[in-house]
């Protein structure tokens, strides 16, 4: 086996691009989790997006339509799953699985009654969203091949993550959010709105789980197949626990699964079996949970000890 | 004329069932301190979170400066100059104190907060008032004393004219308490007006210029300092005088039954990590163990009943080693628990009554035949304990969550003293419960006393370890700080005790040093 | 008794609502619903095939609300059922294939065995996962159902591979009677619905069930009466898994006689949704599970017969859910004046302890 075929500079993009949709996936979930919610529709909301992209891109041949669509499809996922929750009391994972459950449902159910297809919608007319061709890198080769030619939703996606950790860590809206997961009670006595931050965060967080569909479907691929998300939502919400729904470590989280995920697809040509390839990413994310939730325990309990005299 | 700030009104608030609050009559001077007292569940705290707009009101009118306040909200409340510190710190552990401080009212610049003026502003509070406090510490890194501090810089920031302090004394040492009221009457000095719940008829005398006192959710009327006395108080409180020191039986200890040895076990918090805890408890006696909340007495008693990790040191029962055993072990060697909080560990809410009754005995032979359980004995047994601790309602299938404090507790104390042991560890047996309830858990502690079991009693009232106990062990920071007999305990010296020696200038010092 | 009444009022009216949306959808594509409806419930009952595959799809929904129901009564969100029937299934295929030395009582006897202990060591690691060190088991059961899902398919496209065309085992050397043919009902039913009365009676009637509910409604009580939360936790997975494991046994051995690559599509989760509409009520699930099942079955029927696809079924059963969960949505007012109002939120009163 060769190693440098394994280990060389494409494995760098290959990386990024299959961690950008859990990325946004994750960050769906860590804004939720800000606010002591378990976001396990996530699946659900980017399914439903990503449908809605595909969906609107090909029927009106625009990709900046089809993200806002997309966008709008996850709203409104989140807004069901808000009211179940906030409101009638569903219990958060009932009620999360019972979106994502009905995504999948509703997203095949239009595919077919609406578009005629089975399986998998795809189509020359489908508009992707556009790459991203920096003029001059063509003649460096090592730069050109990492950074050449990305989606332009895979270079927002470093933004974002900027974005969000500002959103969070300095700003009131943020304090308020932190505020009411830890303690809603004191956030109440100091004046703020706890659902109605409660309904904000469900809300927002529904917009960027239908931007992460809307990525899957248009900027990483170009067609929508029956339940396509295949559980990137929830290793999102696994890579959300594993960086303490903290934007940067989150997206660590993400760049880990992405990695194994690379490198799987490279190892199949050595004649691994296909399905072994593919269940590693899940292994890893289920290891890496683990660990860095096991770790947190003993983190814990050593700060806890008495015999630890800090000094 | 003088100028009323506050004016509630014939105020009434019902949570379901419940009546919190029948006829709410209050009313605050601009520049007083105006004392609410009443027993438990009176209703002092709910009015006053009324005022705060915690809840809506049913019924009756809120006026603040003779404006009539419709649907208040706590933030409007706090736009009305209205602060309050509640029992339980509204503080988020995670965020720093000046994040806390802040919180909801921030200074921004652009679409950030402005840290650097947040800081200007709390620093002119700060020493205005003379108030130690850390602005860069975590909330979970400070002490009780400078959270309490932290809380009232966090009204003041907010333009509170009126401060509300609901029982602060509740988690102070009497010296800690002291200091409070020099705070209370620089902030009174200063214009600012000031409500002081409580039921502590001392402190209530010595604090306020007017007191108000409800029972049972009604107003029963408001008299002036000069023109009352603690014993006229006490009667406007409980509707009866009432004499809560029982008769104390005198011990005969018998043979060292419980053995506590050089225990250590974790904390949530520094000060509460127990460091080399040793002490004995005879069959027969009462062992009282004082501290002020949060000084590892909790971690002490999870540690003893099995329920936290002793890392060092070692517990004998009745002659065998328990250390470490799982709490079924535990119980199996004999002994019973009165755990501290009885919504999280005493009680079921969701369970029937005779399901939490019975809980720790559901393996016992009597109570399961092969697999099932037994439900004629279940229920036979469950009938006899309603009788004889006089639990209401007495029908054992009644689910749990309509039941009141009170009676809740008995039936805490109704399983553990039906079970056979021979040490009971009594943690906080009457907290929250109403004085009728008190007086009767009280005395079964005692009776049991009689009959041989040895009993650790924790408890933060100091006039319950004085009266039950026959040897206090004072426990500070996780040390023991000093065990004294019943006879030369008073308020005083244990108070001394309770914040870690003699000296009282060194509780800064040994808090900052363990914290950095 | 008025609870129970209130119950299942409301589990009628969630149906009632779904079906009215789903009505919304049909009209939507230009169909009639109730031409679809009649098609879907006719289509349930008309004929030994359709009434027999009725019978086959409700033997495991009925098993796999009652594996998710009882671990939901310690607290467990198990999604991994699923992934436990796919091992369960591959374990008893595995014994049912190789182990023929066993004269067969005994091989039924080894392959359920096999099967039931494979799907309690899944389970049991998300069980210690979550109860010793708090990792949410929802999102390790989904993962490790992913994991097992391409675990089986490997095996059985590699080393357990029958060598035909499709991917498939060997044939198995005991099977369970089929009847109804050519539905592919069989005598796992009666197994089914002897091993849901066991586990009904197990939690109502005996001390172990009485720690689940303790454990599931307040483990920090139960672990100070002496009841080890985490342990009964871990034992509520493991038995939650056991009865996956069983499912799978009874698929591989009664309806299709091997280990066929992704037999257990959806299985776990149509049984997880059939508890989650009951709210994990044990008594409630069989009935509930059976309606779903008349559900799948009319499906096929109603895609044939009518011009609406059977993903419709699917879209109102993820309707049901969402109302389902929704505890305060239909709460009747006759109800209402008996319910008592929380004296306090709650929900808001967590934070410093």
């Amino acid at each position: 086996m060769d190693l440098s075929s394994i280990l060389n500079a494409s494995l760098i993009y290959a990386t990024f691009r299959s961690a950008t949709p859990i990325i946004y996936a994750a960050l769906c979930a860590s804004l939720t989790q800000q606010a002591d919610i378990l976001n396990i529709g996530t699946e659900g909301i980017m399914l439903t997006g990503a449908f809605a992209a595909v969906a609107i891109s090909y029927t009106t041949g625009s990709w900046v339509l089809a993200i806002i669509v997309a966008m709008l499809a996850g709203l409104l996922m989140a807004a069901i799953m808000a009211v179940a929750n906030i409101k009638y009391g569903a219990d958060i994972c009932a009620i999360g699985m019972g979106i994502n459950m009905f995504a999948i449902a509703i997203t095949k159910f239009l595919m077919t009654s609406v578009f005629g297809m089975r399986g998998t919608f795809s189509n020359p007319d489908i508009v992707a969203i556009p790459r991203v061709v920096i003029p001059g890198l063509e003649s460096i080769p090592f730069l050109n091949e990492v950074f050449n030619g990305w989606a332009l939703t895979e270079w927002f996606v470093i933004v974002f993550i900027v974005l969000m950790w500002f959103l969070l860590f300095k700003t009131k809206w943020g304090l308020h959010l932190r505020s009411v997961g830890q303690y809603p009670m004191a956030a109440q006595t100091a004046g703020i709105n706890v659902t109605s931050m409660k309904y904000q965060a469900i809300l927002i967080s529904g917009l960027i789980g239908g931007l992460a569909g809307a990525h899957l479907s248009l900027g990483y691929s170009r067609l929508f197949t029956e339940n396509m998300t295949n559980n990137r939502g929830f290793m999102g919400v696994a890579a959300m626990f594993f960086g303490n729904a903290h934007p940067v470590w989150t997206s660590v989280g993400c760049l880990v699964f992405g990695l194994t995920d690379s490198i799987g697809a490279r190892l199949q040509a050595y004649g691994i079996a296909a399905q072994l390839v593919l269940m590693l990413p899940y292994i890893v994310t289920i290891v890496v949970l683990s660990i860095s939730m096991v770790s947190k325990y003993y983190t814990k309990k050593r700060r806890q000890s008495s015999l630890l005299l800090i000094r | 004329m003088v100028e009323n700030i506050v004016e509630m009104e014939n105020i009434i608030k019902n949570f379901g069932l419940v009546h919190a609050v029948k006829t709410g009559n209050f009313n605050l001077r601009k520049g007083e301190i105006h004392s609410l007292i009443g027993e438990n569940g009176a209703g002092k705290s709910t009015m006053m979170k009324l005022l705060y707009g915690m809840y809506p009101i049913d019924g009756g009118s809120i006026k603040v400066r003779g404006q009539l306040l419709e649907n208040l909200t706590p933030k409007i409340a706090i736009e009305n100059g209205i602060g309050m510190v509640h029992q339980e710190f509204m503080l988020v552990e995670n965020l720093t104190v000046l994040e806390n401080i802040i919180l909801g009212f921030e200074p921004t610049k652009g679409s950030v907060i402005d840290f650097d003026l947040a800081r200007k502003t709390v620093t002119k509070f700060i020493e205005q008032y003379g108030m130690n406090v850390q602005l860069n510490k975590k909330v979970h890194q400070i002490s009780v004393g400078e959270a309490q501090r932290v809380e009232i810089i966090k009204i003041l920031t907010r333009g509170a004219e009126v401060i509300i302090l609901d029982e602060p004394t509740a988690v102070l040492t009497p010296q800690e308490a002291d200091r409070l009221f020099e705070i209370m009457e620089n902030l009174k000095n200063d214009g600012k007006s000031i409500i002081f719940i409580s039921h502590k008829l001392n402190e209530v005398m010595k604090v306020s210029d007017r007191i108000t006192v409800m029972r049972h959710g009604d107003y029963m009327g408001t008299v002036k300092k000069e023109d009352t006395s603690p014993s006229e108080l006490a009667k406007m409180m409980i509707g009866r005088e009432v004499f809560l020191d029982l008769k104390k039986e005198k011990a005969t200890p018998g043979e060292v039954i419980c053995q506590v040895k050089d225990l250590w076990t974790s904390g949530n918090k520094e000060t509460s990590k127990v460091r080399g805890i040793s002490f004995d408890v005879r069959a027969g006696e009462i062992v009282g163990l004082a501290g002020i909340d949060g000084n590892g007495q909790s971690e002490l008693v999870e540690a003893i009943t099995g329920l936290r990790k002793i890392e060092k040191g070692s517990v004998t029962l009745d002659g065998k080693d328990i250390t470490n055993l799982s709490p079924k072990k535990i119980r199996e060697n004999g002994m019973t628990h009165i755990p501290e909080d009885r919504n999280l560990r005493g009680l079921n809410r969701q369970l029937t009554i005779k399901d939490n009754l019975l809980a720790s005995r559901i393996d016992d032979k009597k109570f399961k035949h092969h697999f099932l359980r037994k439900d004629s004995s279940i229920l036979e047994e469950s009938n006899n304990l309603i009788g004889e601790f006089d639990i209401r309602p007495t029908d054992p299938e009644t689910l749990l969550s309509s039941l009141s404090g009170g009676n809740a507790q008995k039936i805490v104390v109704a399983r553990e003293i039906s079970t056979v042991g021979n040490l009971l560890v009594a943690a906080q047996p009457t907290r929250g419960v109403d004085i009728g309830a008190i007086e009767s858990i009280r005395s079964i502690i005692q009776e049991q006393k009689k009959k041989g079991i040895g009993i650790i009693l924790i408890s933060a009232d100091l006039e319950e370890i004085i009266s039950l106990s026959d040897r206090i062990i004072v426990i500070h920071e996780g040390h023991i700080s000093g065990k004294i007999d019943v006879k030369d305990a008073n308020e005083e010296n244990l108070g001394l005790l309770m914040m870690g020696g003699k000296d009282t200038s060194r509780e800064g010092l040994n808090l900052e040093g363990l914290n950095e | 008794m008025n609870n129970t009444i209130e119950k299942i009022v409301k589990v009628l009216l969630t149906i009632i609502v779904s079906f009215l949306v789903g009505a919304i959808f049909i009209l939507i594509i230009d169909e009639n619903p109730l031409d679809a409806y009649t098609a879907l419930i006719e289509g349930a009952f008309s004929g030994k095939l359709m009434f027999g595959t009725t019978l086959a799809n409700f033997t495991p929904l009925l098993l796999t609300s009652i594996a998710f129901a009882i671990a939901a009564k310690a607290g467990a969100f198990n999604v991994g059922v699923e992934g436990e029937i796919f091992l369960g299934g591959i374990a008893a295929a595995y014994i049912g294939i190789n182990w023929t030395f066993l004269p067969a009582p005994l091989l039924y006897v080894a392959c359920f065995a096999g099967a039931i202990i494979v799907g309690a060591a899944w389970a049991w690691i998300p069980g210690v996962l979550k109860a010793y060190y708090n990792v949410s088991e929802v999102c390790t059961t989904i993962l490790m159902n992913t994991v097992a899902v391409y675990l089986t398919s490997y095996l059985v496209n590699g080393p357990m591979s029958g060598g035909g065309v499709n991917a498939q085992s060997a044939d198995v050397a005991v099977t369970l009677k089929q009847f109804m043919r050519p539905s592919s009902a069989n005598v796992g039913i009666i197994i089914s619905i002897i091993v849901s009365i066991l586990i009904i009676v197990m939690y109502y009637k005996t001390s172990f069930g009485f720690k689940l509910k303790s454990v599931g409604s307040n483990p920090s009580f139960s672990d100070c009466m002496g009841i080890d939360s985490k342990k009964i936790f871990v034992k509520a997975m493991m038995l939650s898994g056991a009865i996956g494991g069983l499912v799978g046994c009874i698929e591989v051995l009664g309806v299709h006689g091997y280990y066929l690559d992704n037999f257990a599509t959806n299985l776990g989760i149509n049984g997880m949704l059939a508890a989650l509409i009951v709210k994990s009520n044990l008594v409630m699930c069989p009935p509930l599970a059976f309606f779903l099942a008349i559900l799948r079955t009319g499906a096929l029927r109603m895609q044939q017969s009518t011009g609406v696809p059977k993903s419709l079924v699917d879209t109102i059963t993820a309707i049901f859910i969402i109302f389902a969960t929704m505890d305060s949505l239909f709460n009747l007012d006759v109800f209402k004046k008996i319910k008592r109002k929380k004296p306090f939120d709650t929900k808001l009163a967590k934070g410093v302890k």
